[in-house]
Formats: C-alpha cells, sequence, structure tokens
C-alpha cells in the first residue's frame, strides 16, 4: 500500500482571540521595529497515510482532522499534500 | 452511592478530590483508562494535565476508552463533575457546550477568586443560594470559556475579570443539570486549613442529592 505524506495547518478561526499571536506580533513591533500586522500562530501537523490511491488519503486525513485534530467550534483547517 | 475519580495520565489533582469526596462520607475509588463505570453513581473528571495538553487541553484523554464508558454513564443519568482539566474533557467530549481556550492574558493563573453561584437549582449546587458569593482558588492556562449559542446553563460566575471568559462564566451544566463543568477547585477549599471552605457544599450537595434520589 503506498503512503502519501500530507501538511495539516489549523488556524483559529477570525473571531477567535489569539494570545500568543498576540505577544509575538508585538515583540516583532515594538522591539524589532518590524510592520507586522495580524499574526495568528496556528499549528501545522505533517502525516503519513497508507491508502491506496491519494483521493482515499486525503478522505482519511479529513476523518483524522474532524475526529480529533482540529476543534471545528474554534478552528478552522487546510489539509496540503507535500 | 460510591464515586469515583478518573485517573489520567498526568491528572494531579486526583488525591484532592479523593480526599474530598471522603470527607464529605462518600466512599470513593480510583479508577483507569480500562475500568468499567457501571458501579458509580457520580463520576469525577480531576484536574491536571492530561496527556501533557497536547494539541489541545483534554483533547486526547476526550478519545480514550473510558470516554465510551463516560456516555454509558450519562445515558443512565449519572452524575457527572469535572474539575478544570476534567472541564477542559468534557468540553472536548462535547458533553458540554463552547470552547476553553488559552487565558487572554496569555498567562497561567493560580490564585483564589470570587465567583457568584448563577444556577443553586443542580445537584452540584443545591446547598448554595442563587447568587451567594463564595471563594475558590484557581489554576489554569487555559480557562477563557468562550460560549457558542445561547443555551448554556450557566453555574457560577467569576465577579471580575480571571481569564476572558464570554460573560466571566466558570463553570456550566447540561441541560438537566447532570453534568457539570468549571474551571474553579473546590476540591481545594474544603477544610480551613486549606484557606477556605465554600468548595465543601458542591460535595455536600452531591451527597445529599444521591441520597435523595436513591430513596
Amino acid at each position: 500500500m503506498p503512503r502519501y505524506r500530507f501538511a495539516v495547518d489549523i488556524q483559529f478561526k477570525d473571531n477567535v482571540r489569539d494570545p500568543r499571536g498576540e505577544t509575538i506580533e508585538r515583540v516583532l513591533r515594538e522591539e524589532k521595529r518590524l510592520p507586522i500586522h495580524n499574526l495568528r500562530l496556528g499549528k501545522s501537523i505533517h502525516l503519513e497515510v497508507e491508502a491506496s490511491d491519494v483521493e482515499k488519503a486525503f478522505h482519511i486525513v479529513r476523518r483524522a482532522c474532524e475526529d480529533l485534530l482540529v476543534n471545528p467550534i474554534v478552528e478552522e483547517y487546510e489539509v496540503r499534500k507535500l | 452511592m460510591k464515586a469515583c475519580v478518573i485517573v489520567y495520565p498526568g491528572s494531579n489533582c486526583d488525591r484532592d478530590t479523593y480526599h474530598a469526596l471522603e470527607y464529605v462520607g462518600m466512599k470513593v475509588d480510583y479508577v483507569g483508562l480500562n475500568d468499567e463505570l457501571e458501579p458509580y453513581g457520580l463520576i469525577v473528571l480531576p484536574g491536571g494535565f492530561s496527556y501533557g495538553d497536547y494539541l489541545r487541553p483534554g483533547a486526547v484523554a476526550a478519545r480514550e476508552k473510558i470516554a465510551g464508558e463516560i456516555l454509558k454513564a450519562v445515558e443512565k443519568g449519572k452524575l457527572i463533575l469535572g474539575i478544570c482539566n476534567g472541564f477542559q474533557i468534557l468540553i472536548e467530549m462535547n458533553l458540554l457546550p463552547g470552547a476553553l481556550l488559552q487565558n487572554s492574558s496569555g498567562r497561567f493563573v493560580c490564585r483564589w477568586v470570587h465567583l457568584s453561584v448563577s444556577d443553586a437549582v443542580t445537584p452540584f449546587t443545591m446547598y448554595y443560594t442563587r447568587d451567594e458569593v463564595i471563594r475558590l482558588p484557581v489554576a489554569h492556562g487555559f480557562g477563557r470559556y468562550v460560549k457558542v449559542g445561547d443555551k448554556v446553563r450557566v453555574v457560577f460566575k467569576y465577579l471580575e475579570d480571571v481569564n476572558g471568559s464570554d460573560e466571566r462564566i466558570a463553570g456550566i451544566a447540561s441541560e438537566d443539570g447532570r453534568i457539570l463543568g468549571m474551571m474553579p477547585h473546590p476540591e481545594r477549599a474544603c477544610e480551613s486549613i486549606l484557606g477556605g471552605t465554600d468548595g465543601l457544599k458542591l460535595f455536600q450537595s452531591i451527597v445529599e442529592f444521591l441520597r435523595r434520589e436513591s430513596h
């Protein structure tokens, strides 16, 4: 069975406050004097899936997102093939 | 009626909770992830850092085998209490609505706070009076309650902004009141030597509720 490699990018929804992101943004702007705004700290999960074809592999990754990796109440995600 | 405290890898308030339950006269067992919950009328998910808060606090614990046992217990109408990390696990299991995110300050908050009792008719709060102000300790980094929808049964509210929670919500119950999740630690406030006794009535309420129900 072939293996496919994916990245799952998880980000807070726009209306959810992200204190870590705010702190990092503040340091970059106020201490490092860089013109940076709207920094959001998300997660990126890389994984490999065993599946007969890439479409089935995508499907399995989405199931993993729905079952555990993502909290749909406050987070959004994107699946990328690597 | 017997109570149990679920011990997850990373629980660290299990012994305090066990002690508080025993202190009010309950028979208590510790249970592990492969145990059955059938014998218990009260199931407590204690505070701590189950699975090191990997991914999201409570996320991994909420998908353990014991979660199936908890769901069975909910169907049977047993009382479920989640304190701190236990509350996070109940939220991750979708047994209570909303989400618990990092405190808006970005900092871990560990101190005594004042709360008001918004709902004094749950099995957990019947010894309190409505709007009674009590003092309990909090110790959490991820306690910012985000409300989803309007149908939330609020049981405790902070009197001040502790973590950025919507409406200063500190604890909520299921619609039928049989599941309670709260960020503050009542088990750490049952004896005056610990600095306060306002948590005691929560455990006494449970004992009295179960006593009445068994008659």
